[in-house]
């Protein structure tokens, strides 16, 4: 078996992966009661109906899991979620270049923003490679996203020096 | 009123004379319907000036195709690469994406056109019938017969779970919970906000849905070289126009589904506050639990494509019935047609049919003919559109996550948004590796507010008597109804249990 093949088959004892969705919904729900508790009814009868709910449903699989653990069916590992893959297919530095153009796109603007990323993201994912082609397809793919939503669209996306200049241009 | 069917031949005639207008019209609506927060709504909104200007009839007839097609065009990105266009398209990706990824996309998409237009022509001619009857619907329709009505839809969930019904709860309630954020509707108090001003309106439905679904989607394609399985990639070099007819004539032999599922949308577009993702969903749960192989939905079946398809075009039809008879918009794009018709001068209400028939039938015949042309233009592209599908991943990843996360950003215009819609990316992308599914989480994100309300208001007006719940005819019928829904699929199971034990049994006979 390659590499490649081994960390996209994850362990299939850990559980730990499985267990991050009932864990964040115990959270936010007790969370969420926390903010009804000196609420009227009104905001309050759903939320407890549908929480309470939650909670023993998110409950009853903790509980499950951690005996499974126990009886030593099954570990506490994350093989499942994270693994070796994240940073070889480069999904790891894919999801750095999104929570950078998301907080450089109110400076940067729409259309070099997101040349930017995509850029980046497809630099990335290729391993550095057809650097010319994706240079060319990300400034295509900018300037017919330019096009179609600042100028047809008239959206109000974030404007940057190349939105500027263009409205100066135009 | 009184039925001008005289009208009707040179009216249609009349109003195929604009297919300059429609023509156009159809195709911007596919892209806008397409990317996910740009809606008819908005880009009515957008276009308003041009609108405005223009004479009565061609604003009226760009408004309807473009309303139309827009409808349509979101199911085309939601089949392809599993991004539904808007929250009505929700459930077009169920059996759609997996469709695509055996390779039968074009199948799928010829599918889905034919749906949407049959489904969308059919519920017009009966709009244009029965039209005084329906606008009756919404006055029967109250809290108590809509919460039940959003409980078929939330029972989805229940279809959803029946795969692992643990985590499948899990995410449904999850969704609800999460449903929930925001101000409660009587006294408007704050609730599980985190502390975001943001919130306080309710999570909005753009970048829960492009988190879900898009964000997701392309942090975990990026593991294959394209979004086709093994098989759908050897098969795609030999699919050719086969495919688009194979598609139409699958579509086509169940033309009764389409019709069930486009009336189902047509009742539920005519109540005002309900809408396309609602339809859909309900749709899509009433098409599963009556069909004899509820198993092989969710696993690229065609009844459970064209169901949510034919619904959502239901719905353009009967939120224009309200608007035309009552003055009442059904929806958000309705309401923007009731601002351009008044700023014209045009008095909505029965009176319209008496004082300007052409007008009010107008309307409908506007959008059978939009249905006419949309089939023959999109049809011929649908193979052209599944391309995209043998992209590499390499490219195709970064175009989604770009673009989808600016049309989160659009709807409200808060960077927020985009930070939600990438945290709505991380739910989905956990979800999706851990086997719980994102399409429960939505069903709750979108339905769970608006049952929220409806049960407020129904509790509110009976001084918190939750028998209430049972006080109307209409309301136990629609409750029955529901019930029936969970019991005929445990029926239809026991017979084919029976019949497997029998058949069995006879050869030792």
């Amino acid at each position: 078996m390659t590499e490649k093949q081994n960390s996209n088959t994850p362990d299939k004892r850990s559980i730990g992966g499985d267990m991050v969705i009932p864990v964040v919904a115990l959270g936010f729900t007790l969370y969420y009661f926390s903010t009804i508790i000196d609420s009227p009814w009104t905001a309050q009868v759903s939320a407890f109906f549908i929480g309470t709910i939650l909670i023993v449903l998110a409950a009853v699989f903790i509980f499950k899991s951690v005996a499974k653990v126990r009886l030593g069916e099954a570990g506490f590992g994350f093989s499942k979620l994270f693994s070796k893959a994240d940073i070889t297919s480069g999904r790891l530095s894919l999801f750095i270049v999104t929570v950078l153009y998301i907080l450089l796109i109110e400076w940067g603007g729409f259309t070099l923003t997101t040349f930017g990323f995509l850029f980046s993201g497809m630099l990335v994912l290729s391993k550095g490679r057809d650097k010319g082609f994706i240079a060319l397809l990300s400034a295509g793919l900018s300037l017919v996203g330019y096009g179609l939503f600042i100028i047809v669209f008239e959206t109000r996306l974030p404007h940057g020096p190349f939105e500027w200049l263009m409205a100066l241009v135009l | 009123m009184e039925f001008q069917f005289q009208l009707f031949g040179p009216l249609l005639i009349h109003t195929l004379s604009y297919w300059w207008v429609i023509i156009p019209s159809i195709f911007l609506g596919l892209i806008v319907g397409a990317i996910p927060g740009f809606s008819a709504a908005n880009t009515i909104i957008i276009l308003l000036p041009f609108t405005l200007v223009m004479d009565i009839e061609v604003g009226l007839i760009f408004m309807v195709a473009l309303y139309c097609s827009s409808r349509m065009g979101a199911g085309i990105p939601a089949i392809l690469v599993n991004i539904p266009g808007t929250a009505g398209a929700a459930a077009t990706p169920l059996d759609g994406y997996p469709m695509t990824q055996a390779g039968r996309g074009q199948q799928a998409l010829a599918m889905s056109f034919v749906a949407s237009s049959f489904g969308g022509l059919m519920t017009t001619i009966i709009a244009l019938l029965a039209m005084p009857l329906l606008a009756q619907v919404g006055y029967y329709m109250h809290s108590v017969e809509m919460i039940v009505v959003m409980l078929f839809g939330i029972s989805l969930i229940a279809s959803i779970a029946a795969r692992d019904t643990h985590k499948g709860l899990i995410a449904g309630f999850l969704g609800l919970m999460i449903g929930s954020i925001g101000t409660d509707v009587v006294y408007a108090t704050p609730r599980g906000t985190l502390g975001f001003l943001e919130l306080y309106d309710g999570v909005p439905l753009i970048p829960a849905l492009v988190g879900l679904f898009a964000v997701s989607e392309a942090f975990l394609v990026i593991e294959q070289k394209s979004i086709l399985s093994k098989k759908g990639l050897d098969a795609a070099p030999s699919v050719g126009w086969s495919a688009t007819l194979e598609g139409c004539t699958i579509a086509l032999s169940r033309w009764w589904h389409i019709t069930w599922n486009s009336i189902i949308g047509l009742i539920i577009g005519v109540i005002p506050g309900a809408g396309a993702s609602i339809a859909s969903f309900v749709a899509y749960q009433q098409s599963r639990t009556y069909s004899k192989t509820p198993e092989l939905y969710g696993t690229g079946h065609p009844e459970g494509l064209i169901a949510p398809e034919a619904a959502n075009n239901g719905v353009t039809s009967g939120t224009l019935i309200p608007l035309l008879i009552l003055g009442i918009p059904g929806g958000a794009t309705a309401a923007v047609m009731l601002v351009v018709m008044q700023y014209q001068g045009v008095t909505l209400g029965p009176t319209l049919f008496q004082l300007n028939p052409e007008l009010g039938y107008g309307v409908f015949m506007a959008m059978a003919v939009t249905y006419f042309f949309m089939i023959l233009t999109i049809l011929p592209l649908a193979r052209f559109m599944t391309r995209v599908t043998m992209v590499s991943t390499v490219y195709l990843a970064p175009c989604i996550i770009a673009f989808t996360l600016i049309g989160s950003f659009v709807p409200r215009v808060y960077m927020f948004d985009m930070w939600l819609g990438l945290a709505f990316g991380i739910i989905g992308y956990i979800a999706r590796k851990t086997g719980y599914h994102v399409a429960a989480i939505l069903i709750g994100v979108i339905l769970g507010p608006l049952l929220e309300t409806y049960f407020l208001r129904a509790l509110k007006m009976s001084d918190g008597d939750i028998m209430v719940l049972f006080s109307s005819n209409l309301g136990n019928v629609l409750w029955l109804a529901l019930f029936a829904t969970f019991l005929v699929p445990a029926g239809i199971q026991f017979k084919k249990n029976r019949r497997l034990d029998e058949s069995r049994e006879a050869p030792n006979g």
